[in-house]
């Protein structure tokens, strides 16, 4: 309430001294990051990760091995906690029949294996920075691995075309929180290198709020009446990628994938 | 009827005419647009944009036009020229084999095109001669590929980077193609974001004044810098790995430099200097308008994620050799 109050004084007092809404501007490469936008909204720009096990499981896990001994403590899973409200995620038989089934061939059936586009929630919480660019009228979020990105739509809401990887992403502000829907999605995604899974009817509700300059809360709203018998929740915080110099790097890992997905095709294979 | 409106439209001809050419209404009619800047002061160059009239433009000047400028090519000459790259273009993909007639045909208006080759600087409109350097690495390179001949299907990696739905690099990216060229730009007061369609690609640029990364991290897009110079959006990019620079460049030592100047309401001029002095013996310059266009938004284009194109190569290779054997 007073940080709501003292960012409304400031934002009077510069209107009232030149209309200066952006201080930012005035003084690049200061580290003062404002807290809002021009048009008064949360400010989320900046490079955003996920520190957590939700990656690799959504739900609560044990540590375990690799199904590559080869790649020894490298390949191996970290243990954690999940961020599935309430625990479990609440799948229909057939459908937990088949995320298991996924998760026994992962290294086959994985789309991230194969530099596929990761899909939302996913990409938020893999192990790769993310940045948001929060322009007037468009949000991007545009995400290190395999070049993804998305554009959310804070105009009017518009229909998703045609079914995508990344879906179709349309935004409000309601009050402090960024709140996303996003349809249009196609069944190839994933949630997790568990193998938690969707079909084509997936419909994904985001709320991005800040929880203090450099924290956002991060929530998921998940519904798929084709694969689960009501909607679930995940949550988590995101940490801004805080050093001056913090910035995305390509990682075009088609080329890393390639071998594996068309090695079978050499002219020679011993080439 | 249609006489009448064939006389409507000569009398309202015949009463703007003497206006336009007014002094006075033409000065009005220039201000009558200012260049729009975002509610923290930048220019505003945000849009989707689709430079798909600029396809096909070359980017050496043809021999055709020796002696004349490049804004000397206008009107009904720059027009037919357009209207017979247009037909080439079309033709160029009717082969016994080919993709459906109406996937990207009706769409190409190469006849709006803006100019007759791209290259500004030198005025010669040609690229620069390579230097002794560029020429020994093309004569290693065509060394080594006659020591080790290989066809053109052998593996993906004898397929281009585009093929491969890895990058189409820089400047490539802004070079249009038949399709899939819409692309969007986006501003914050701290960046500038551009997507494309084509592959799907996102350089974010800093206008914070850091510097450039190390040259030991080299990536397709390479490390861009921007800032402004009054109306100007001035990108500086370098680090480029080698496999995607540009002509066959140095990707350590290539530096490009773009210029985005909004110039009208649904116009952005741009221009890039390409240099790199371990490949040409001077910088040059090509140009060209991007136009905004707000019915071309950019969609997801799956490049890689749908390469059937590229598994089907491969395979036809395959077949075609075991076909060979076969024959024997």
């Amino acid at each position: 309430m007073n940080t709501r109050f003292s960012v409304v004084l400031a934002l009077v007092a510069s209107i009232l001294l030149g209309g200066i809404a952006f201080p930012a501007s005035a003084q690049r490469g200061a580290p003062v990051r404002p807290a809002r936008t021009s048009d008064g909204h949360p400010n989320l720009s900046g490079i955003w990760q996920a520190i957590n096990t939700a990656h690799w499981d959504l739900e609560d896990h044990s540590p375990s091995p690799s199904q590559l001994y080869q790649t020894g403590a490298v390949g191996a899973t970290p243990g954690g906690q999940g961020v599935v409200e309430g625990g479990e995620i609440p799948y229909k038989p057939d459908a937990l029949a088949r995320k298991k089934l996924n998760f026994a061939s992962r290294l086959s059936l994985d789309p991230e294996v194969k530099c596929y586009m990761p899909g939302i929630p996913r990409a938020t919480y893999m192990p790769f920075p993310f940045q948001i660019v929060q322009a007037p009228n468009m949000i991007l979020m545009a995400y290190e691995f395999a070049s993804s990105d998305r554009v959310i739509n804070m105009g009017k809401p518009v229909e998703a075309a045609v079914d995508t990887w990344m879906g179709t992403a349309n935004g409000r502000w309601e009050g402090e929180a960024l709140v996303v829907d996003n349809t249009g999605f196609n069944d190839q995604t994933w949630f997790d290198r568990a193998g938690n899974f969707h079909s084509d009817q997936l419909h994904v509700i985001e709320r991005f709020t800040l929880t203090d300059q450099d924290h956002l809360l991060y929530e998921a709203t998940i519904e798929d009446p084709q694969i689960f018998t009501r909607p679930w929740k995940i949550s988590m915080p995101l940490y801004r990628h805080v050093e001056k110099n913090a910035q995305l790097t390509d990682f075009k890992c088609v080329e890393y994938a390639e071998e594996l997905l068309y090695g079978h095709l050499r002219k020679d294979p011993s080439k | 009827m249609n006489r009448l409106f064939a006389a409507g439209a000569v009398a309202l001809a015949l009463a703007v005419a003497p206006l336009a050419s007014s002094p006075i209404l033409g000065q009005q009619a220039a201000k009558a647009w200012t260049a729009p800047k975002t509610p923290w002061g930048d220019p505003d160059i945000q849009g989707w944009f689709s430079n798909l009239s600029e396809n096909g433009t070359p980017l050496e000047k043809p021999a055709q036009f020796a002696g004349r400028n490049l804004e000397d090519i206008k009107g009904e000459e720059l027009t037919a020229i357009k209207q017979a790259a247009q037909n080439r273009t079309v033709e160029s993909f009717a082969g016994p084999l080919h993709a459906p007639e109406d996937w990207w045909q009706k769409d190409l208006n190469m006849v709006k095109g803006s100019q007759a080759w791209l290259i500004t600087d030198p005025p010669d409109g040609k690229v620069p001669a390579l230097t002794p350097e560029a020429n020994a690495r093309a004569a290693a390179a065509a060394e080594a590929r006659r020591a080790n001949p290989r066809g053109p299907s052998d593996s993906w990696e004898d397929r281009s980077l585009y093929d491969r739905c890895i990058t189409r690099g820089l400047p490539g990216s802004m070079i249009p193609a038949i399709y899939g060229n819409s692309y969007q730009i986006l501003q914050t007061p701290d960046y500038v974001a551009i997507r494309y369609e084509m592959i799907h690609e996102t350089r974010i640029v800093p206008l914070d004044g850091r510097a450039h990364t190390s040259p030991k991290i080299r990536t397709y897009m390479g490390d861009a810098r921007g800032h402004w110079e009054g109306d100007t959006l001035v990108v500086e990019t370098m680090n480029f790995r080698d496999e995607a620079s540009y002509r066959n460049s140095n990707g350590s030592t290539l530096r490009l430099t773009e210029r985005f100047t909004r110039v009208g309401p649904s116009t952005v001029k741009w221009a890039v200097t390409v240099e790199d002095p371990k490949t040409w013996v001077r910088p040059w310059t090509f140009a060209m308008p991007l136009t905004i266009d707000d019915t071309q938004p950019v969609l997801e284009y799956a490049c890689h994620e749908g390469n059937l194109g590229l598994r089907n190569i491969l395979s036809a290779a395959r077949s075609e050799e075991e076909a060979a054997k076969a024959n024997k």
